[in-house]
């Protein structure tokens, strides 16, 4: 007779999980953010330094309309980015004066 | 079984969480002063050792023996404090909270600002703000997490002392005389006592004193 | 000139370290005894403690310094938890069978995989056959108290055993309580400083553990067999007086709760002893007769003690937070020596165990209901239909 696990609380076999590949929506960071990166897309050089400082992957380059896209699902507003820029083209905004762009977690994880 | 009133504080980890806290080991010791039962205890599953995740640490508050001390959240808190304003943006703080609760909130945005972030604010019974960064802007920088255990030596320095100073003031729970017993920072608490701006939707129930 | 402080249990055990004056501490983090480790180093810094710090790069070797500073005469203090627990095994029995009084404080860890911080007892008492002296507490004052009478138990010449010092990881390890601390003076009168037998020395130099043949192994087990006969009385002793040096009325091997007329009863150890003695009261408002008894130490198991409480009751429920993975009864861990304890009373009582608290589970009031009634059940039946109930999984 095995035990019985109620549906809800089921777990995978031995707790093996996939990995995520790319982005995955089961654990989003933007809620760790106070301030947010705001681009100026006429000083922006194009030279791909906040792609390459930032440590969670949140920028990356939109070819289509030649500018650099920002991940507002999990920045979580280190600000790396902004002091990394060489032309100045980042600067640091309340997240508060946004109404939008977080996304709105029932629980912390 | 008496009530026991549920207090949970959010906060940020790392850079905010000494004073999330301050703010509930001082509440539960000023009311201890007054002959009540108390528990204040951090969220045990938080990590907190991630700077600006959101943490939460916990109150309760009750006549008599609290009789289950074990519980590893405040599942419907009564009150809820934010230590730094955009949490409100980006989870459901009020989750769980009974009918007339109240919201604290350390901002120096007007009320119904920060009313737009919340969609669910018809549970509230009040909601308050103090500008604890104005009055007092010292926060700590933490790395001991919440595995320090109860912090007994300089309760209350910072902004948790005007975010105290509120609480005092719109929950009636604990007396202003208690607080400034038990935390470090009088002058602050003193200030947030008297900035705090307070909101009140309808009659909340007749337990809080916020209602009337 | 006592003192009264809300303090976790990891707060309490650092005190209960700091008052017995240990020598050499050996830290290395995990979460949760980790706090205890915190405070410790904090008093080292600020000159409270006077004591060698060592931070191991490991369980293993945190316990193999303790070990080390044990065999060279000081008193040494270590901790761990969960997976931490086990990869120090290694040295457990080298620790036991050299007779190094030595401390380690077990604030209780589910054991990976995955990673689950939740308290579950099954790390320390994987290692209760190791010959260490272990026995876990239910509240912060009793971690204290639990500190010192197990170093004095310990350092007893005819003891000589190191001791685990068990609590529930955050239970008891991170909820503060009122716990009273005393006075240094009371505390020297209670514990007097180690003195070790054989100690290494370069003035009298000793060999430790040298390779034997098989025809001594038998002789050692026996002679460390032989100690475990009559901990029990220095156990007796050293609470006998600790209750008289401290003013406190502490129970030597088992906690007693409405044992007198139960008809019915719990057996069950660590926190939520304390929750169960609430249920207790409820079912006994409702007309049942239920009582529990909390053993104090595993390792020496108090079998006469037990057997006694229990010798009129008709049915027990044992509480397991932790798990023995095809054992026996398919379960837990305390059951197996329960039901040895009581094979040989003239009327057994029933005996069914219920797998809860486990990987952290906080055990509800309404838990300890749904175990009552069970028990009513079998009582009424005369048998035990089932042996292993697990708490959250089961309909009813």
């Amino acid at each position: 007779m095995a035990i019985k696990v109620p549906k809800e609380r089921e777990v995978p076999f031995g707790a093996i999980t996939p990995a995520p590949v790319g982005q995955q929506d089961l654990f989003m960071t933007s809620n760790w953010r106070i301030v947010r990166p705001v681009i100026d897309n006429e000083k922006c050089t194009r030279c791909f330094i906040c792609y390459a400082s930032c440590p969670d992957s949140c920028w990356s380059y939109n070819e289509k309309e030649d500018q650099m896209e920002w991940n507002w699902k999990f920045c979580k507003g280190c600000q790396i980015c902004i002091y990394e820029c060489p032309s100045d083209a980042l600067s640091a905004v309340a997240e508060l004066d946004f109404e939008d762009g977080v996304v709105r977690l029932e629980k912390p994880f | 079984m008496a009530k026991v009133t549920e207090l949970t504080v959010w906060t940020r980890g790392v850079v905010m969480d000494k004073e999330a806290r301050d703010v509930a080991n001082a509440f539960a010791n000023a009311a201890q002063k007054e002959g009540k039962f108390v528990q204040a205890f951090d969220n045990y599953e938080d990590l907190p050792d991630r700077v600006l995740v959101t943490t939460r640490k916990y109150t309760r508050i009750s006549d008599e023996e609290i009789p289950m001390k074990y519980e590893y959240v405040n599942h419907h808190p009564d009150i809820v404090v934010i230590v730094e304003p955009t949490i409100v943006k980006g989870i459901n703080i009020l989750k769980g909270m009974p009918e007339g609760g109240l919201l604290l909130i350390n901002t120096s945005r007007p009320i119904d600002y920060m009313l737009k972030f919340i969609p669910n604010a018809d549970v509230l019974g009040a909601i308050a703000t103090v500008d604890a960064d104005g009055i007092s802007g010292i926060r700590t920088v933490d790395f001991s997490g919440s595995e320090g255990g109860v912090d007994q030596s300089g309760i209350g320095a910072g902004i948790a002392a005007p975010l105290l100073g509120a609480l005092a003031k719109v929950t009636g729970m604990v007396k202003k005389e208690s607080m400034a017993s038990v935390i470090s920072d009088v002058a602050s608490m003193e200030r947030g006592y008297n900035e705090v701006k307070i909101k009140k939707f309808r009659k909340a129930r007749a337990e809080y004193f916020w209602g009337s | 000139m006592a003192k009264e402080l809300m303090l976790s249990g990891c707060a309490a055990a650092a005190q209960g370290a700091k008052f017995a004056e240990v020598e050499v501490i050996c830290s290395y983090p995990i979460r949760p005894y980790t706090a205890i480790m915190m405070e410790l180093s904090r008093m080292v810094a600020n000159g409270e403690l006077d004591a060698e710090f060592v931070h191991g790069e490991g369980e293993h070797a945190q316990v193999s310094v303790v070990l080390g500073a044990s065999a060279a005469g000081a008193r040494a203090y270590t901790g761990s938890s969960g997976v931490g627990v086990t990869y120090a095994f290694e040295v457990y029995s080298p620790a036991a069978g050299g007779r190094y009084p030595l401390q380690m404080a077990i604030a209780d860890r589910t054991l990976d995989p995955p990673g689950d911080f939740g308290s579950e007892h099954t790390d320390a008492m994987s290692a209760r056959d190791q010959g260490w002296l272990m026995g876990w507490a239910s509240t912060p004052q009793e971690v204290f108290d639990n500190t010192l009478i197990n170093y004095r138990v310990g350092e007893d010449q005819q003891v000589m055993l190191p001791q685990f010092v068990c609590q529930d990881g955050y239970f008891l390890s991170h909820i503060p309580d009122k716990v009273v601390l005393p006075d240094i003076a009371q505390v020297r009168e209670f514990l007097p400083p180690y003195s070790a037998p054989h100690p290494l020395s370069t003035t009298c130099p000793v060999s430790h553990g040298p390779q034997i043949k098989p025809d001594q192994g038998a002789v050692m087990d026996a002679q460390r067999a032989s100690t475990f006969l009559i901990v029990p009385e220095v156990i007796e002793k050293a609470v006998a007086d600790y209750n008289r040096i401290f003013k406190r009325n502490i129970p030597p091997f088992i906690e007693k709760y409405k044992m007198d007329d139960a008809e019915v009863a719990f057996f069950i150890m660590g926190a939520h002893a304390n929750t169960c003695k609430k249920a207790i009261d409820q079912m006994r408002a409702q007309g049942l007769k239920a009582g529990m008894v909390r053993p104090r130490w595993v390792r020496p198991w108090p079998t006469k003690q037990i057997a006694e409480a229990f010798q009129n009751v008709k049915a027990i429920a044992s509480v397991e937070t932790s798990t023995s993975y095809g054992g026996a009864m398919r379960g837990g861990n305390l059951v197996h020596e329960l039901r040895a304890t009581l094979y040989d009373l003239e009327k057994r009582p029933l005996v069914t165990s219920f797998m809860a608290g486990l990987g952290g589970d906080v055990i509800l009031f309404e838990d300890f209901h749904f175990m009552a009634k069970i028990l009513n059940q079998m009582v009424k039946e005369k048998k035990t239909s089932k042996h292993v109930y697990w708490i959250g999984f089961e309909e009813d």
